[in-house]
């Protein structure tokens, strides 16, 4: 039996611990459902699961929903989604900037802070979901690099 | 010699019965030949006379306005493992085995210096050691720490851990005194499919990893602390989650590539969340970012805790918890936003409140004003699968949207990961979700 912990960190910091960035999505939004909006939804995913597409960071509007796909299935999906009754916008070249932080929905305002950080940039949200320990910004390419590396700067090991 | 720490709840140390029950748990590991090392919860739960959240609502009853001072709560929420560590220490006395009772200090664990939700950062075994080298059995409080200001002040503080803080408390000494494994006793066989409160037949999970019942915690399981998960997974100790009063196996928490390639691990619940719903639209378009900017900066600077966070290019999203309520009405019921030469005046429900109207009226003469109305659902929890490698299968999100409206259960927002997939409902809804879609989906989950 060894005492081999002396004075070494035992949990993760509280904060943001680590800011990355996946590239390759687009971003769909489905807007203008024909009521009951609850059963259009699953029509359109009903439609985007017959293609073997799989979604991420689904989330539900009051007309419609918005979800990311790899940027590969969006010509897939093209022509499933048209003809439909509503209008779709494909937003392509989208990244996904992940900033990690542990039992962050736990962590007071901090992410309302990682956000005002971001539109602090300039960047427009395109979309956005969290996990326990994760957030996802889905933002146009050309504008999540420099939003990793301010979030990066300004966030990774700050106190909270 | 090898060790292994064994952690009792609330309800394992709940009477003189029960602990005699988890004495002789203790005993027949150290007959085996091992040197154990107990942690302890309070004794009991919400009601019991010493249980924390009887100890909490003493404090809250002089005066539910005034707020208890963090630092003072702490120092009286560790009464009850003190008391708890004593007791217990004192029944393995008098069962013919040397015992020695520790506040979480003296075994050595510093934390940082939130109080209420503390962090472990070091543990120093040295008197724990002690005691096993000299033939005792350390009975550990679980639950708290102290931190060691860099104000050179006399004497540590004492911190809590927040809830759950017992299993890591026995996570991290198992991982301080290199234990062979660490084991979580409660009131139930293991790791459940689903909240045996709900599904009175959920299945105990046999094998789990880390990162499945980590999630599982996380998102409303209240079997094992996810923060225990955490440094176990970290310091690669096996984590088994076991019944006081049963002599079923269990439940062992594995690391991922031991995983028994199960697919659907089970569904959880957690509650008392609010959904709330700004409307941009009545906002210039080119306004919203700033505006959108606003809003976060004032739920950020206020402390509000958000879930299930979205945005869309009409508006944003989010749910908080009931108790930060009061909180958020206060923020922003009436708030008035300026905007170049437009001004946003926030109002909370379709029917504006006396002081939104009186604002109203008053921004009436000056620039012209836009309402954003913030459309409140009241009363939601959140219900969640949990899988692995499971979430990426194509057609699995359509077929838990299409089973709860089948049933008319509605689903206000959702949000997903690697490993999950959760669906905010109305609370009044959860047992019924949690039944249907444990009836779909957990009969995978067991060997």
């Amino acid at each position: 039996m060894a005492n081999r912990q002396v004075e070494t960190e035992f949990e993760k910091r509280r904060g943001v611990n680590k800011v990355e960035m996946r590239g390759n999505f687009a971003q769909i939004n489905v807007y203008g459902l024909t009521p009951p909006v609850s059963r259009s939804r699953l029509s359109v995913l009903d439609r985007v699961a017959a293609c073997g597409v799989s979604i991420d960071f689904l989330k539900l509007t009051s007309d419609g929903l918005g979800f990311c796909v790899d940027q590969k299935q969006v010509e897939v999906l093209r022509p499933a989604l048209q003809d439909f009754g509503a209008n779709v916008t494909y937003l392509e070249d989208r990244s996904v900037v992940l900033v990690h932080a542990v039992n962050m929905r736990d962590e007071e305002g901090l992410i309302a802070r990682i956000v005002s950080s971001v539109l602090t940039t300039g960047a427009t949200i395109d979309h956005m979901g969290d996990m326990h320990d994760r957030l996802l910004i889905v933002l146009e390419s050309k504008s999540a690099e420099n939003v990793a590396r301010v979030l990066k700067a300004t966030l990774v090991g700050s106190p909270i | 010699m090898k060790s292994l720490v064994m952690k009792f709840g609330g309800t394992s140390v709940s009477s003189n019965e029960a602990r005699l029950r988890a004495c002789l748990r203790v005993i027949s590991a150290k007959e085996k030949g091992y040197c154990p090392v107990v942690v302890v919860s309070a004794i009991g739960r919400k009601g019991q006379p010493y249980a924390t959240d009887t100890l909490i609502g003493m404090m809250r009853e002089i005066d539910p306005a005034v707020a208890p001072d963090p630092r003072e709560l702490d120092l009286m929420l560790a009464c009850g493992e003190i008391l708890s560590a004593v007791i217990f220490a004192h029944t393995l006395k008098t069962l013919g085995h040397a015992a020695m009772a520790f506040r979480g200090g003296q075994a050595g664990i510093r934390t940082d210096g939130v109080y209420g939700n503390a962090r472990i950062v070091s543990i120093q075994p040295t008197s724990i050691l002690r005691a096993i080298n000299d033939g005792s059995i350390p009975v550990i409080c679980g639950f708290q720490g102290v931190y060691v200001g860099t104000d050179r002040a006399p004497g540590a503080e004492l911190t809590t851990l927040g809830r759950g803080g017992s299993d890591t408390t026995a996570a991290a000494i198992g991982a301080a005194i290199d234990a062979e494994s660490v084991e979580i006793y409660t009131d139930v066989d293991g790791v459940k499919t689903a909240d045996p409160d709900y599904v009175n037949n959920a299945p105990t999970l046999r094998v789990v990893s880390y990162d499945e019942v980590a999630e599982i915690a996380h998102l409303g399981a209240k079997v094992l602390h996810p923060r225990a998960a955490e440094i176990a997974m970290k310091f690669d100790i096996p984590l088994w989650v076991k019944n006081t009063f049963s002599d079923d196996p269990g439940t062992k928490v594995v690391k991922s590539d031991e995983f028994p390639g199960r697919r659907m691990t089970g569904v959880t619940h957690s509650g008392k969340l609010i959904y709330l719903q700004f409307d941009l639209s009545g906002i210039e378009a080119s306004l919203r970012s700033e505006l959108r900017g606003y809003i976060y900066e004032i739920l950020y600077t206020n402390g509000l805790n958000l879930f299930m966070t979205n945005l869309s290019p009409q508006g944003i999203g989010f749910a908080i918890p009931r108790s930060q309520l009061t909180r958020f009405q206060e923020l922003f019921d009436g708030l008035v936003a300026f905007l170049d030469d437009h001004i946003a005046l926030f109002s909370i429900g379709a029917v504006p409140s006396a002081g939104v109207v009186a604002q109203q009226k008053l921004l009436a003469r000056s620039k012209p004003c836009a309402n954003v109305q913030i459309d409140m659902t009241e009363n939601c929890s959140m219900v969640s699968i949990i899988g692995h490698e499971m979430m990426q299968e194509a057609g699995l999100f359509v077929r838990v949207l299409r089973m709860l409206d089948e049933a008319q259960i509605p689903v206000l927002q959702t949000s997903d990961s690697e490993l999950s997939l959760s669906c905010l409902v109305p609370e009044s809804e959860t047992e019924r979700a949690v039944h249907l879609l444990h009836s779909a989906f957990a009969p995978q989950a067991v060997e």
